[in-house]
Formats: structure tokens, C-alpha cells, sequence
């Protein structure tokens, strides 16, 4: 266990620990493009140099493994000097052009010239720069500008690493060196924007936020992406209602500051295909109503069915929350004993993150119930042969979308949807009643591995969306019930000994 | 902390009020006679009809400005969309298609709005603008209109109004 | 009562209710015009008949014809029927105080264009005092009339349901009232000087002595500022305050009922005018002239005496008449723009502790002298 001392003070680190990592424990931040916390060191940036008592020459405190008894200082004017040196090296061929770049606002180029350098360019035209490729198509989600390009190296690493498909390299020697896909190949793993995430300046950028948004206009609110099962940690970047990306949100028990391709690109569920206001009628006869209008609607259709033919659809799509809310409502204020479970078909899956359920809570759906719900399909049947005539049903997707789906749910005699979007359960809904997206109600999910993990919200809901516990306790003042809740707040309470104890280190804030 | 405001030392030649009032009246009635026989000092202006020139840094209606080719200068960067303190400054960035001429212009506004009616004409936009794209040097006021959404200033409308001179280029050689 | 008689005064009624109208009409653009010189600024003259804006005197018409078509707003909880009579009762003692003011000496319709050897003041079958009622008690008629106006702002402020005009009322009563007091004090002084009530007979007695300025200047000035402040104009224009109580008592007037107040106000200046020229400045006497004509008087040189016909000697006399007035409410006006306003307590102070004890010393002193002369 080496002990060494950086900037003044004392730490003791594991063996082969960098300098770096051990500063980084101390709370000291080290300038640097190349190295990454979870990545192979290429120490080729040069800006983490360090001075280290007893050795001549400056060292990078990246790929320096810390010694016992080492002095290291990381901010003299040998070292300030040497990172000035850097920044001007690095912007030399640099277009600038800052105003087009996404990566302005959170760019390390901006942020170290701005602490180290605040020189202007020594080069004396503009016309003496290296000029390369710019946006350049590297794969479905990810656009590259070799001008921009540090040569940190990162995305190779991260592609040859983690994502275990080495499709980019580097190419070229010098001032014209850069990145690119190897030939025959497009960047088209499942990871791929991750390659934009480590980047550490604008040079990969990912085509779906492409000038979408500055980032110095978003909010970052930490959530549970609700694309898998896997339940990775993610922070969600919203603005006036609307998000633009999940972003990778360290979890070390969990997904390591990564998150594949479709999970950045969840955040779609809270923007696209919004319901809005409650609506009435399926199809053609579809219609807004009002909330007072849709919830009488809803409680006449439902009431007027016998017990034995209510169902009630919990959807693995939402928190344990709203389903914990949407199991008393239906046990309590209609008296369903059948309980099915809706959500998004399964896809393809992999070792690092991807899990083969595309939804985030069909754990936690068991653990609310206290039982394993029935499958979508055996509702169908039921539907279609007569047996179960009303439903009241939450969330959007059902997993079975087929032809004979669609048929069976328009046999049913009373359907009320609670969902967030359009989807299979809505448009089969004689009532549709408008709730929030992941993004605008606080929850708990239950990944796969069992692990609770709570989030907050991250903004109202939108239009006339209600909050589902509330939702339901005024269905329930329709049918003369009055449900022991009337809020999220009011439902976590009760839900909360019902969850499994939080893993160590994992969970949200 | 409480304290004393002393009060003026007054004379009793002062404090008697009437000389000081003499005094107070000798200088309206110069004014009064200076005005009505001879020469007058008045400086207010017959608004409509006599129009005091605006000095050459008055920030008027904004324009956008354009490059040779027509195009507008603005980038979508949406630094005056960030400096706007009033919020009135609402861009959607574009792209132009691969076979567009002006291809090779990374990005563009697809929209630009201008709320004039919220604007404070406060000119950090154009402090904020690293392109010159957008000036006040229109020298003109909103014009009148009859419903709010024909103050809302759109793209075209701003990149065809001119400076004073009549150009619509931009008015710093720098940023040529 | 003869015909003539009955005649002349309805003449003399109309004529001066007119001139007081006219006047009163006439101090609003007098008013914005003069207070825009003063300022360097050009002032209202934008109304206009096709070319002709007659610098800004048609404006006096477009406010009239605004007035009259405005709507006459009552607040839902005001008193209807003290709310319609405060402007009366406020703008009535203004137009009945001249009453008893004499605008000229006598005018014989007998003798126009003859020498008048008889003095000024005369009687005959066809002449007739310039004046509406020449009364025993001209004077104290006159401070009677002027205590009524407090009961005009009075009750507009009650009967308007309004705590600003409440307000506004209660500081206009008090300042009147305590105002009141020195404005009647400091006659007492001219009083003793001219030796009677009747107010043709103390403009005679200037006329054939002194002017009540040089006899009792101080009296001039205490009855100047009492004056001013009875009018509630600025510097003790205390009733209204923008920030504090908005307009005052009148705060809930509009229309033809607010132009009563207005006028009123503007009314009085003329009204304050008027009675500065009759008590102070010698009314209608004009410098060397006398009834028969111009008699040039001075030390050192030969007596000189130039005859005039009956009816120029009047005519130049109501003319002097007329300047004066017009002297006293320009002087009033510059006052009104030069002036800042004072704090309540600083009125009240100047009017109780300053303006009072004043007052009655001049009546003091001029007892002692004129003891001492007689």
C-alpha cells in the first residue's frame, strides 16, 4: 500500500494506483483529454503532467503509478507552464468554430483554455492551418470533425474495450492525424454514443442532439433509464418540458458510467406521442373530454360490470408506485382478482448492459402484486372469448400488438387506459386518461437484478396529465371509494417496506 | 443606527422667505420674458412634425445580416439567444441537405423569431453575436400593428430590413 | 327702485359674471402657457381650427367641449345628492363675492362727455356706482362669502365614499379654516387706516390719499399668502398630493362637476386678484388722474391739470382697474410656478405661528400710530 503525499497531503492508495486516480480521491482534478477512469492509459495528451520531487522531468500522472513516499505537485509554475504549452499545441489547428460546435458549453478545450491558457494564437493566418474532414458520418447516431479531433484516443479505446468491437482507429501521422472507421465498417455497434460521450471535445457529436439544444440551456435531473431492465443510472437533460438525452450517470456496481444507444435515446418516451388530455371514444369517435367528464365515463363503464369480469393491466413500463396505487384501486374499488402485466416486447440483449426486457420495472411489478401477474395474452383470450369484459389498464405498450391482440382488446366492453402516450392499450381504450412520463413523476424501479432504485422528478407533467395515485383516487370518489392515498408522496410510504434493501452503492441519490 | 441630519444654516434674511421668494421669481420671469419677447430657449421638439435625428448608436429594430451570396450570416450559435435578457429571441437550428449549395455551411438558422414586443432593446445581442450576423442598425421602431404575432419578427423579415445606409451586409469590415 | 336702477345692476351682474367666467377660463391657458415659458418649453397649442391655433387659445374651447361630454361618474356608495352639490356650494362664493367689489367710480350717463367736477363718487338720476351692491358691510361680506367655500370641499370629500378624498378634504378644511384667520386679521389693519367697512369708500380713500400698499405693506403680504392658500394653490396646494392622496377631495369628480372645481379654483386666483387691487393697490385710481382729469402735481414744478370728458376718465380707469388685476394674478401665477409645496406641518406652522402673530401685531401697530397721529 504506497502512501504518498500530492499538493501537501497524505494519501495511502492500492497498489498500482496512477497518481491521477489518487489525486482524484483527494479531490484534486488533474487536467486531462486521454485518460478516463474506466479505460486503458494512452498518455498521449500530455496535459495531466505533474512535477514529482526527486525526478528532472515533468511526468503524466496518467500512466505514473503511485510510489511510496512520492512527492507529487500538481500546481507550479513549471506545471502551469507546461499545460499553457499544451493548450496552445492542441488549439493550434483548432477551426474555433465554437458557435457551430454541440460541444460547446461542456467542452475541455473551452473549460482548460479558459484556466490555463487565455493566450491569443501565436499562428499568423488562419490559412496556416491543418485543415481536415468535417462532419464526417461515422454511423447511425454519430458525426465526426476531424478539426476538432484532440487525438485522445478515447473512442478507440472505448470501442476496442468495452464495447469489444474495434471499429475506429486512427489514421495519418502528425498535424494530420485523425480518427476514423475502419474500412468496410460504419460505427454501428450498440454503443456507439458512447464514443460522443467519452469524447472530451466536439469532435464526435451524436446526430440525434445535433442542434437540438445549447447545453448550457438544460437541466440535468438524475433518473433510472427507462429503456432495459438493467437499470442503469443515467441523468436526464430537459428544458421547458422537454428532454433532449439521458446521459450516463456513474453507478461502479452497475453500468460503470456507460449506457447503450437506446438508452440515451429513451428519453423519446417522455417527448413523442404525448396524451395530453383526457379522451374519450376509440378511433374514428375519439374525442377530448374533460377530466370531470372522462372520469364519470370511466366509473359508469366500469361499474356497471360484474366483479368476475374486471381485469386490471399493470404495466412493467412504470414505477412500483403507480402500479402499487393501480393494485389497491382495482382490488378495493372494483374487486379484480385477475391482474395481467403490459409492457414493451423484448429485444436483443449482451453481456455489458443490454437486457433482453426493454422494461425497467417488471420486478417490481411482482413485488408490488405480491404474485406473478397473468401475460398480456391470456388477457386477449379471455377478452376474446367473453370471459373478462372491462379493464382498466395501465400504461401504453402491450407487448403483443398483433392482429388477434387488437381484436380481443376491442371486444372488451369497458377499457380505461392510464397512459403517458399513444400506444396498443390507449387506442383500444373507450377512456383514456392522460398520466405522467417517467420524467415527470418521482419512483422506484426494480432492475433485474432485484435492485430498488429510486428517482425524482424532473419536471410537472405535462398538459393535464394527473399524477396516477391522485388520478385514481379521484376515479375512486366516482365510485363512492375513498383509497388510502392521494398522493406519490402518500404511495412511497407504503411502498417502500414492501422493496427489497438497496444494494450497496447502487440506487439513486 | 440612528443619526443627525443637521439642518441648513439659515439667516434671518433667508429664513424671512420673502427675499429668497424674490430671488425664485427673478429666475422664472427671466425665463418667462426671455421666452415670450425675443429669443426663445425652449427646446421641446413638435414631435411629428420635427424630428430630432437619432445619433448613429441608436438600437433599433434588429436585422439579420447577410453574407455575399444571400444566405444569412447567423450561425444558430444562440449566444444572443443566452445574452437576451428578456427572452425574446427564439432559434431552431438546421442543417442544409448534402446537395443544397450552401452545403458547406454546417449550420443555419431554420428559424429565427424576434418577439420585438418583449424585447428591452438592451443590445447584448449583438455584444453577444461572434458573427455580426445580427445588428440594430436599422434605425427604425417596431411599426404598429394590430395583433401581438405581427410583432413577432420572423427570419426572412429580419434578414431583408437594412441598416440606414440601405445595406444589408454587414457594417464591420472585421467580420468580412 | 328705479328701471335704471334694476337695469344697471342686471347689466352690472351679467357683465361681471362674465368677466369672472371669461377670467376663469382664460387662467387655464394663462396658466399652461406661462408655466411652459417659464420652463423653456412651448406648451399646449395643438388644437386648432384648419390653420389657425392662436397660440394655444383653443384649447380652452376642446377642454370645455371635453368636459361637457365626459361621462359623470358616481361612485355606487357616494351621498348622490351631496356629491351633485359640492360643486355648486364650492364654486358659488367665488362668483358671489364680487358682489360688492366697485369696479370704477360712479359713471353718469347724463354727463359722458362732459368735465366731471363732482368727484368720483356721486349721485344722480342717471348715474350709477360700478359696482353690483355697494353695502355697509362690503367687507365683512366678502370674509363671509370666502368662509363658505370650506363647506364646498367639505362635503365633496364626505359624499364621495373615497378615503383619499376624505383625506383630501379634511387637510383642505383645516387649511382653509386656519388661513381664514389671518385673512381676516390683516384687513383689520386697512380697516383702521380707511376708516370704514364699505369698500367703495376705502378705494376712495386711496384714491384721495394713499395706496393701502405703501400704508400697509405688511397687511399686503399677509393677505397675499393667506390669499394664496385659501385658493389651495401651490405652495399650499396641500389637499392634493399625486403620490399621497391622488386629486383630494375632487378625486372622485369628473366631467362638468370636476370643471366646476377647477374653475373655481382658477376663479379664485382672479377673485384673490380683484381683491388685492381693491384693498391695496387703490382699485380703479389711476396715478394723477381725477375725475375732472389729469392733474400733474409734482414738487418743484408748475401745477399742470389737463380736462378729459366724464366717460375716458371711467374708461381709463376701469382700464387700470383691469391691470392691476392682471398684474396681481401674474404675480400669483410666477409664484405658483416658482415655488416648491410645503409640508403640512410647516403650513400649519406658518399659518398658526408665523402668519397670525404677524397679523395682529400689524393690527397692534397701527392702532399705536394712528393714536399717536391723530
Amino acid at each position: 500500500m504506497p502512501k504518498l503525499t500530492i499538493d501537501g497531503r497524505e494519501i495511502e492508495v492500492a497498489a498500482g494506483t496512477t497518481v491521477i486516480a489518487a489525486a482524484r480521491d483527494l479531490g484534486i482534478e488533474i487536467p486531462h483529454f486521454c485518460w478516463h477512469p474506466e479505460l486503458s492509459v494512452a498518455a498521449n495528451c500530455r496535459m495531466c503532467l505533474v512535477e514529482i520531487e526527486k525526478q528532472p522531468k515533468l511526468q503524466p500522472s496518467c500512466q505514473l503509478p503511485a510510489a511510496d513516499g512520492m512527492v507529487v505537485h500538481t500546481d507550479t509554475p513549471r506545471v502551469r507552464e507546461a499545460r499553457r504549452a499544451m493548450m496552445e499545441y492542441l488549439l493550434l489547428n483548432h477551426p474555433v468554430d465554437c458557435p457551430i460546435c454541440d460541444q460547446a458549453g461542456e467542452c475541455k478545450l473551452q473549460d482548460y483554455y479558459q484556466l490555463y491558457d487565455l493566450k491569443a494564437s501565436r499562428l499568423w493566418s488562419e490559412e496556416g492551418k491543418v485543415r481536415k474532414r468535417k462532419r464526417t458520418v461515422f454511423g447511425p447516431h454519430v458525426v465526426y470533425d476531424a478539426e476538432r479531433c484532440v487525438m485522445c484516443t478515447r473512442c478507440v479505446r472505448f470501442c476496442a474495450e468495452i464495447a469489444k468491437d474495434p471499429v475506429l482507429i486512427e489514421v495519418h501521422r502528425g498535424d494530420h492525424s485523425e480518427i476514423a472507421v475502419a474500412p468496410g465498417r460504419t460505427l454501428d455497434h450498440a454503443y456507439s454514443l458512447m464514443t460522443a460521450h467519452v469524447c472530451p471535445v466536439g469532435a464526435l457529436t451524436s446526430r440525434d442532439f445535433r442542434f437540438q439544444c445549447r447545453v448550457w440551456f438544460l437541466s440535468s435531473t438524475p433518473t433510472i433509464c427507462p429503456g432495459c431492465a438493467t437499470g442503469c443510472n443515467a441523468l436526464l437533460d430537459h428544458r421547458r418540458g422537454e428532454a433532449f438525452r439521458l446521459r450516463p450517470r456513474d453507478n461502479p456496481a452497475l453500468n460503470r458510467g456507460w449506457l447503450c444507444d437506446d438508452g440515451v435515446l429513451a428519453f423519446r418516451l417522455h417527448n413523442d406521442h404525448r396524451l395530453t388530455t383526457p379522451e374519450l371514444g376509440r378511433g374514428e369517435e375519439a374525442r377530448p373530454a374533460s377530466w370531470d367528464e372522462a372520469l364519470a365515463e370511466a366509473a359508469a363503464l366500469l361499474g356497471k360490470l360484474p366483479k368476475a369480469q374486471r381485469a386490471a393491466v399493470l404495466s412493467a413500463e412504470h414505477s412500483c408506485e403507480e402500479n402499487w396505487a393501480l393494485c389497491v384501486f382495482a382490488r378495493e374499488a372494483l374487486g379484480v382478482e385477475r391482474f395481467f402485466v403490459a409492457g414493451r416486447a423484448a429485444g436483443e440483449a449482451d453481456e455489458l448492459l443490454r437486457h433482453a426486457d426493454k422494461n425497467p420495472n417488471r420486478a417490481g411489478v411482482r413485488l408490488m402484486l405480491g404474485a406473478e401477474p397473468e401475460p398480456l395474452e391470456k388477457l386477449v383470450e379471455e377478452a376474446t372469448a367473453g370471459s373478462l369484459r372491462g379493464v382498466v389498464a395501465l400504461g401504453a405498450a402491450a407487448a403483443t400488438t398483433g392482429p388477434a391482440a387488437a381484436t380481443g382488446l376491442l371486444r372488451l366492453e369497458a377499457l380505461v387506459s392510464l397512459a403517458p402516450r399513444r400506444g396498443p392499450l390507449p387506442e383500444a381504450a373507450h377512456v383514456r386518461l392522460p398520466c405522467p412520463s417517467f420524467a415527470e413523476a418521482a419512483g422506484t424501479y426494480v432492475n433485474a437484478r432485484g435492485q430498488p432504485q429510486e428517482f425524482p422528478r424532473a419536471m410537472p407533467p405535462r398538459g393535464e396529465a394527473l399524477e396516477v395515485p391522485e388520478l385514481l383516487a379521484r376515479l375512486a370518489r366516482r365510485l363512492d371509494l375513498t383509497l388510502p392515498f392521494r398522493s406519490t408522496a402518500d404511495v412511497r410510504a407504503a411502498v417502500m417496506p414492501r422493496l427489497p434493501q438497496p444494494a450497496a452503492g447502487g440506487g439513486a441519490p | 443606527m440612528p443619526y443627525v441630519v443637521r439642518r441648513p444654516d439659515r439667516n434671518l434674511w433667508e429664513q424671512s422667505y420673502v427675499p429668497e421668494t424674490v430671488r425664485g421669481l427673478a429666475v422664472t420671469l427671466r425665463h418667462f420674458f426671455r421666452n415670450v419677447l425675443g429669443r426663445r430657449d425652449t427646446v421641446t421638439l413638435l414631435y411629428p412634425e420635427q424630428r430630432r435625428p437619432y445619433p448613429p448608436r441608436f438600437r433599433g429594430v434588429h436585422r439579420l445580416t447577410q453574407r455575399d451570396d444571400g444566405a444569412p450570416r447567423c450561425t444558430a450559435c444562440m449566444c444572443c439567444q443566452t445574452a437576451c435578457p428578456a427572452e425574446c429571441i427564439h432559434i431552431v437550428a438546421g442543417e442544409y441537405p448534402a446537395d443544397h449549395p450552401l452545403a458547406h455551411v454546417e449550420k443555419y438558422p431554420a428559424e429565427f423569431w424576434i418577439d420585438e414586443l418583449r424585447c428591452v432593446s438592451c443590445g447584448l445581442c449583438v455584444e453577444a453575436c461572434p458573427c455580426d450576423a445580427i445588428r440594430m442598425d436599422t434605425g427604425l421602431h417596431p411599426r404598429p400593428v394590430e395583433a401581438r404575432p405581427h410583432l413577432m419578427y420572423e427570419r426572412n423579415l429580419l434578414l431583408s430590413i437594412s441598416d440606414t445606409a440601405g445595406s444589408v451586409f454587414t457594417a464591420n469590415p472585421r467580420k468580412k | 327702485m328705479t328701471t335704471f336702477f334694476v337695469t344697471m345692476t342686471a347689466i352690472k351682474i351679467v357683465a361681471f359674471v362674465l368677466f369672472l367666467l371669461g377670467g376663469g377660463a382664460l387662467m387655464v391657458w394663462v396658466e399652461r402657457r406661462m408655466s411652459a415659458m417659464m420652463q423653456d418649453r412651448i406648451g399646449p397649442q395643438r388644437a386648432n381650427l384648419g390653420p389657425f391655433r392662436l397660440w394655444g387659445l383653443i384649447h380652452i374651447v376642446a377642454d370645455g367641449l371635453k368636459m361637457m361630454v365626459k361621462e359623470d361618474f358616481v361612485p355606487r356608495r357616494a351621498d348622490r345628492l351631496l356629491h351633485a352639490l359640492a360643486p355648486i356650494l364650492a364654486f358659488f362664493p367665488v362668483v358671489v363675492t364680487f358682489a360688492v367689489v366697485p369696479f370704477g367710480p360712479t359713471l353718469d350717463f347724463a354727463h359722458l362727455g362732459a368735465v366731471n367736477h363732482n368727484g368720483p363718487l356721486f349721485s344722480g338720476p342717471w348715474a350709477t356706482t360700478l359696482q353690483v351692491a355697494a353695502v355697509d358691510v362690503g367687507l365683512l361680506f366678502v370674509l363671509a362669502i370666502a368662509g363658505t367655500g370650506v363647506v364646498g370641499a367639505v362635503l365633496a370629500g364626505a359624499a364621495s365614499d373615497n378615503r383619499f378624498s376624505l383625506l383630501g378634504s379634511l387637510r383642505a378644511a383645516s387649511q382653509m379654516i386656519s388661513y381664514e384667520v389671518t385673512l381676516g386679521a390683516s384687513l383689520v389693519g386697512c380697516i383702521l387706516v380707511f376708516g370704514t367697512l364699505r369698500i367703495e369708500e376705502m378705494v376712495l380713500w386711496q384714491h384721495q390719499h394713499l395706496w393701502g400698499l405703501l400704508v400697509q405693506p405688511l397687511a399686503f403680504l399677509l393677505f397675499l399668502v393667506a390669499g394664496i392658500a385659501e385658493s389651495k394653490r401651490v405652495p399650499f396646494d396641500l389637499p392634493e398630493g399625486e403620490s399621497e392622496i391622488v386629486a383630494g377631495y375632487f378625486l372622485e369628480y369628473s366631467g362638468m362637476k370636476f370643471a366646476m372645481f377647477f374653475l373655481g379654483e382658477l376663479m379664485e386666483i382672479v377673485v384673490l386678484a380683484i381683491l388685492l387691487t381693491v384693498f391695496f393697490l387703490g382699485g380703479w385710481d389711476v396715478p394723477f388722474l381725477f375725475a375732472d382729469g389729469l392733474h400733474v402735481d409734482l414738487p418743484l414744478l408748475d401745477a399742470w391739470v389737463w380736462h378729459w370728458p366724464h366717460w375716458v376718465v371711467v374708461l381709463v380707469q376701469l382700464l387700470g382697474f383691469t391691470v392691476k388685476v392682471a398684474g396681481m394674478v401674474f404675480l400669483q401665477m410666477a409664484l405658483r410656478w416658482t415655488l416648491p409645496r410645503f409640508r403640512y406641518d410647516q403650513l400649519m406652522d406658518l399659518g398658526w405661528k408665523v402668519l397670525l402673530p404677524l397679523s395682529l401685531g400689524n393690527i397692534a401697530v397701527t392702532a399705536v400710530v394712528l393714536t399717536a397721529l391723530r
